[in-house]
């Protein structure tokens, strides 16, 4: 009953030329899993925003819209601009990717400075917009809703924050170049995606109110 | 000699199979619902029987198979067996038949729904059904909309209630709960529907059945609720009309407010909140009336009753819901000794303390 | 092939070697590591179910009161499955999957080494309740209002809530890792219409906890707001809803179920070939039926909830009966492996015939569930109860089983003995019957589930005994495999790198593999490489399969 391995191999191991260049030929698997990751973060703000949108059709007998106080949240000041903060540190972050891919190390770290700036903006915002809002978390179904889905969001800034600032340090020691550099390329997608999860925050909370 | 591979695979299921149908006997009886004592229950339990028909058929045929199989192929030399990848037409074959199974099962379940979930315009009797942690409350409306002259029964763990109702015309059950989710089941009835708090968007869950034959029928809470869950308990005694009439006429007479006459002697303070009394130890005067102010300041059924040391009955308090409710009992005069008050609805250590009287 | 100087020497504890599997990023280490970790959270869990079923032997109140009952039975199932089951198959998955695919290691070590080290630090977290003034006892669904801070006072609740989190967040790495490694780390030839059914099953169990698992994280948050910060998402005094929380969790609750079946169907469609000598019967359409599996479960969540009168009734009923044809095209297509096959009848051949038998009785009261008014009766009551043991435990646990028996040589070169497997595949098998079967007629009789006591009517008595004796039987079966276990790792039969003549590329290296496992892989024609390269010369069937990779060395 008992066999061995076969012991006759048709190739050795170590991936061929062409093996190479088939693997090469797809994303690379850094962006793979940040591709799949997303994934799962989608679902999760998708539960939190099913929560919203829960509260919004138990009180939608009431009158159009979400629950009070949603009317009290107001675009001006603070919530508007600070919403093109991130969408402009979008566009910076971009810059910064492009400039990589031609290998230009320079305008990369300046791109990705700018980028973790205007990060920095939009967080100290956020929290002067919670500190000056006339209601809490515990005010109802509407703030509980509201502190969760721009807190986690907040985090999730943050943590592109420390992205960004670790792809900051890396870049001073010229770690990336136009072939290698696919930490930033995967940063930059969480990035983007934060700044999307946004613009369905601020679309809902601020415009649909 | 090794009979013949056929051969052996009919012994063996010649010899199991009488087994085999005595087992599916025998557990087939445990695999029927109870006796449906509603015309609800009667299409659920027709329902049921023709499902699990399906079910059992299915089950007996695979498993045949298998035995078949196990027999019949099981390995004797070393050769290879042919190596069969697949065949299309088998496969959409077998693809079809459990899609008619389940697709008969899913119209024989709508056509049952739409029986199950029927309501009359005008039921015979509508009661408000309210579960609490850990009993139920049965309100009996009647048409003039005053809540006060309303027939109520509340139970306690100790005593479950019993909901009193007619035969052989439609009962309405309104079902609320006033703390945690809670499910009104009756298993003879072949039902049973969750109740929600009040708030609960869109929960104002009813059931109504038309029971068939007089009895008095068990039912119990389905959803798990907390501590006492398992006694959560109650029972449904359907009558003739006329009997029905009688009893309601009768327990209402019999409701006499209770007594709140101003006697002396101290008084003691108590109040409940969180499922809990404030004290657990109370002290008594001996030998001279009493009174306890009880406080409940949540919107949950307590009240505070007195045992003896031998668990005998001494004063059962008027039960009060919250929040910020009130009551003043008057306690008779007691010998020393030590007493247990307790709350007959939440039976637990923390509605649980001991009264001395000195 | 000699095992590398890398491998650790057996027998020296030594700090090193401590230190070696503590800080390990090798896949099949990490692999063994789940699953020691998942079978110590079994039996943990085990004794819990004990302590149920010795309080339910007959009715009142003996061993336990109901405050301890029901942290014993939210324990045993919050750990059985997210601390046992889903782990157990993810290590299996962690040890196998790379080497069914021919590659050298997951495709993220480190991250698979964390994903791992999330797992342990969880369930301590939820256990831990037990030091803190009493476990979560509000059942593993964890209804509101039930677990708000009004009802549930205690500090268990909340370390449950953190603790399912951390599992919730290692399952989502380790799924993000398995997806990556089956898209990149394929090896040449290994298309993806020839990877073994246990990958298919792995990947679309992956996906399933990709997209189902947050929506949990989310609602875990929501509910530990609701409790520690004064949140209202869950509370209909201030505009919440306590219905949310089971839309919440059955959406991840009913593909967790699949989560769980499916690498077991895997595991079951490995095994059968093998000691059939035939080709799992209609790979295509198993593959089909696994996908579809997989796209079902995210719009049946609703049929958990039939009873609350707040669904779409017809539609769930429907979408749920759907999902009966593809497990029914899976139930034929193991019968058809079976048909004019030559069977052994091995420790792991027993194992998965046993999940056949036993999952066709959970998947036939899962049809009988899914008609709602059948569901008004049955829901919430013991019936329930028998159902999902069938399919978690006459299901996964059963495939369970026959993954360690089936790849234990894999792992350590020596073969579990086979006389005392398959006394415990006996033992348990009949202790598995007799303690879940009762449950079905309890259930029809109206004995609801979660109870600490029940009225003595006869029919509940009896069944309830029987129930009882049945777990004692299965707890003494586990003996056997301990004992097996253990002597078998002391000194067992070595059996060589092949010992099933089985058929996927796990076979084609050593036993165990070295640190990225293949020296040399065989060609990948089809979905069983190594059973064709045994049968390289009388094999006509490959004949018509077009060779896409490297030509053979001279």
């Amino acid at each position: 009953m008992t066999v061995d391995a076969p012991t006759r191999w048709s190739a050795e191991m170590g991936p061929s030329a062409a093996e190479i260049a088939r693997r090469e030929a797809g994303m690379p698997t850094p962006l793979v899993g940040m591709l799949l990751f997303i994934a799962s973060e989608v679902m999760f703000f998708g539960g939190l925003f099913a929560a919203y949108f829960n509260a919004r059709a138990a009180a939608a007998g009431e009158h159009w819209g979400p629950p009070p106080p949603a009317h009290e949240l107001e675009m001006l000041p603070i919530a508007l601009p600070l919403t093109l903060v991130l969408v402009a540190s979008s566009f910076t972050m971009q810059f910064g990717v492009w400039a990589i891919r031609r290998g230009n190390q320079r305008a990369m770290r300046n791109w990705t400075a700018i980028t973790l700036l205007l990060g920095v903006i939009f967080l100290a915002g956020q929290l002067y917009d919670y500190s000056i809002l006339g209601f809490g978390i515990n005010s109802g179904v509407f703030g509980t809703v509201f502190y969760t889905l721009t807190g986690f969001h907040g985090a999730h800034v943050f943590g592109g924050a420390v992205g960004l600032t670790i792809l900051l340090a890396r870049a001073m020691q010229g770690q990336f170049s136009a072939r290698n550099h696919v930490a930033v390329e995967a940063i930059s997608i969480y990035w983007h995606f934060v700044d999307v999860v946004w613009i369905a925050l601020f679309t809902t909370l601020y415009i649909l109110k | 000699m090794r009979p013949s591979p056929g051969r052996s695979a009919w012994l063996a299921a010649s010899r199991g199979g009488p087994l085999i149908a005595m087992m599916a006997l025998l557990v087939g009886c445990g695999m029927i619902p109870p006796e449906p004592e509603t015309e609800t229950a009667e299409s659920v339990f027709t329902l049921y029987n023709i499902v699990f028909a399906m079910g059992v058929a299915v089950f007996v045929g695979v498993e045949a198979f298998i035995l078949y199989a196990v027999v019949r192929y099981r390995r004797r030399d070393d050769r290879l067996p042919d190596q069969l990848h697949g065949n299309t037409v088998v496969e959409i074959i077998w693809t079809a038949i459990p899609t008619v199974i389940v697709l008969i099962l899913f119209v024989a379940a709508a056509v049952t729904l739409g029986r199950v979930e029927e309501r009359v315009d005008d039921p015979g009797l509508t009661i408000e059904v309210t579960g609490f942690q850990w009993q139920w409350q049965f309100h009996y409306l009647d048409d003039d909309g005053d809540d006060r002259n309303d027939h109520t029964v509340v139970g306690n763990p100790a005593s479950p209630p019993t909901m009193v109702v007619p035969v052989g015309e439609p009962v309405r059950v309104e079902l609320t709960s006033s703390d945690v989710v809670h499910s009104f089941f009756v298993p003879h009835f072949l039902i049973k529907r969750d109740m929600f708090p009040p708030g609960t968007e869109g929960a104002d869950n009813q059931l109504e059945f038309t029971i068939t034959e007089p009895g008095t029928y068990s039912g119990q809470c389905a959803e798990f609720c907390g501590d006492l869950h398992a006694r959560m308990t109650f029972s449904v005694e359907a009558m003739e009309r006329a009997a029905f009439d009688e009893w309601l006429a009768a327990a209402k007479a019999g409701e006499t407010p209770a007594p709140s006459g101003q006697a002396g002697g101290p008084t003691l303070e108590i109040a409940a909140d969180q499922i809990a009394f404030d004290t657990r130890e109370l002290t008594a005067p001996a030998d001279q009336g009493f009174q306890i102010h009880f406080v409940n300041l949540e919107g949950v059924i307590h009240n505070v009753s007195i045992y003896g040391s031998g668990n005998e009955q001494i004063f059962i308090g008027e039960p009060i819901t919250g929040p910020d409710a009130e009551i003043t009992y008057q306690i008779p005069a007691l010998p020393p000794g030590e007493y247990t008050f307790i709350c007959d609805y939440h039976p637990v250590a923390d509605m649980t303390g001991t009264l001395t009287v000195e | 092939m000699a095992t590398t100087t890398l491998a650790p020497r057996a027998g020296t504890f030594s700090r090193s070697w401590v230190l070696d599997w503590l800080t390990t990023v090798d896949h099949k280490k990490i692999g063994i590591l789940y699953i020691v970790n998942s079978f110590l959270f079994f039996f943990a869990a085990g004794i819990l179910a004990l302590v149920i079923r010795s309080e339910l032997a007959v009715p009142g109140l003996q061993f336990v009161d109901e405050a301890t009952y029901n942290q014993a039975f939210t324990m045993h199932g919050t750990i059985m499955i997210f601390l046992f089951v889903v782990p157990v198959l993810s290590g299996f998955a962690n040890y196998i999957v790379p080497l069914m695919l021919g590659a050298p290691d997951m495709a993220f070590p480190r991250i698979n080494a964390l994903s791992f080290w999330l797992l342990p630090l969880g369930g301590l977290l939820i256990f831990s309740g037990y030091f803190f003034g009493g476990a979560a006892a509000e059942g593993w669904t964890m209804y509101t209002p039930l677990s708000n801070a009004r009802y549930a006072q205690g500090v268990g609740t909340d370390l449950w809530l953190i603790g399912l989190t951390l599992v919730g967040t290692a399952s989502i790495l380790g799924a993000v890792n398995f997806i990556a490694t089956i898209f990149k780390m394929r090896a040449p030839g290994m298309t993806l219409m020839r990877m073994p059914i246990f990958v298919w099953t792995v990947l679309v169990t992956a996906t399933l906890i990709l997209l189902a698992t947050p929506v949990l994280t989310a609602g875990l948050i929501a509910l530990f707001i609701d409790r520690n910060y004064g949140g209202a998402f869950f509370d209909p005094a201030t505009g919440g809803n306590p219905i949310l929380w089971q839309h919440i969790f059955w959406f991840f609750g009913h593909p967790e179920v699949y989560i769980v079946i499916l690498p077991a169907m895997g595991v079951v469609s490995e095994i059968l070939p093998v000691f059939s000598r035939k080709p799992l019967f209609g790979y295509r359409a198993f593959v089909l039926a696994t996908v579809g599996i997989g796209l079902l479960s995210f719009s049946v969540w609703a049929h958990h909830m039939f009873t609350t009168g707040e669904v779409f009734l017809l539609f769930f009923a429907f979408m749920t009966a759907l999902i009966g044809v593809p497990t029914g095209v899976k139930m034929f297509n193991w019968m058809a492996t079976l048909w004019r096959g030559s069977l052994e009848f091995t420790t792991p051949m027993l194992f998965a015939l046993g999940f056949i038998t036993m999952f066709l009785i959970g998947g036939i009261s899962g049809v009988m569930l899914a008609s709602p008014p059948v569901d008004f009766h049955l829901q919430d009551t013991y019936f329930v109860v028998a159902h999902l043991h069938y399919v978690f435990f006459g299901g996964s646990v059963f495939g369970v089983f026959a993954a360690t028996y089936f790849w234990f040589p894999k792992m350590t070169g020596r073969r579990l003995n086979e006389g005392l497997g398959k006394v415990h595949f006996w033992i348990h098998f009949i202790g598995f019957n007799l303690a879940f079967f009762p449950m079905h007629p309890l259930g029809t009789s109206g004995m609801p589930r979660r109870v600490a006591d029940y009225a003595p009517e006869p029919i509940w008595v009896f069944w309830n005994l029987v129930s009882t004796v049945g777990a004692f039987m299965i707890a003494i079966s586990v003996l056997p495999f301990l004992v097996n276990v253990v002597a078998t790792l002391i000194n067992g039969e070595r059996v060589g790198d092949d010992p099933w003549e089985a058929n996927t590329l796990e076979w084609a290296t050593t036993s165990p593999p070295p640190p990225y496992n293949f020296d040399k892989l065989p060609p990948i024609r089809s979905e069983r490489p190594v059973f064709d390269l045994r049968h390289k010369h009388d094999a006509e069937h490959l004949a018509a399969e077009p060779v896409v990779v490297r030509e053979e060395p001279a």
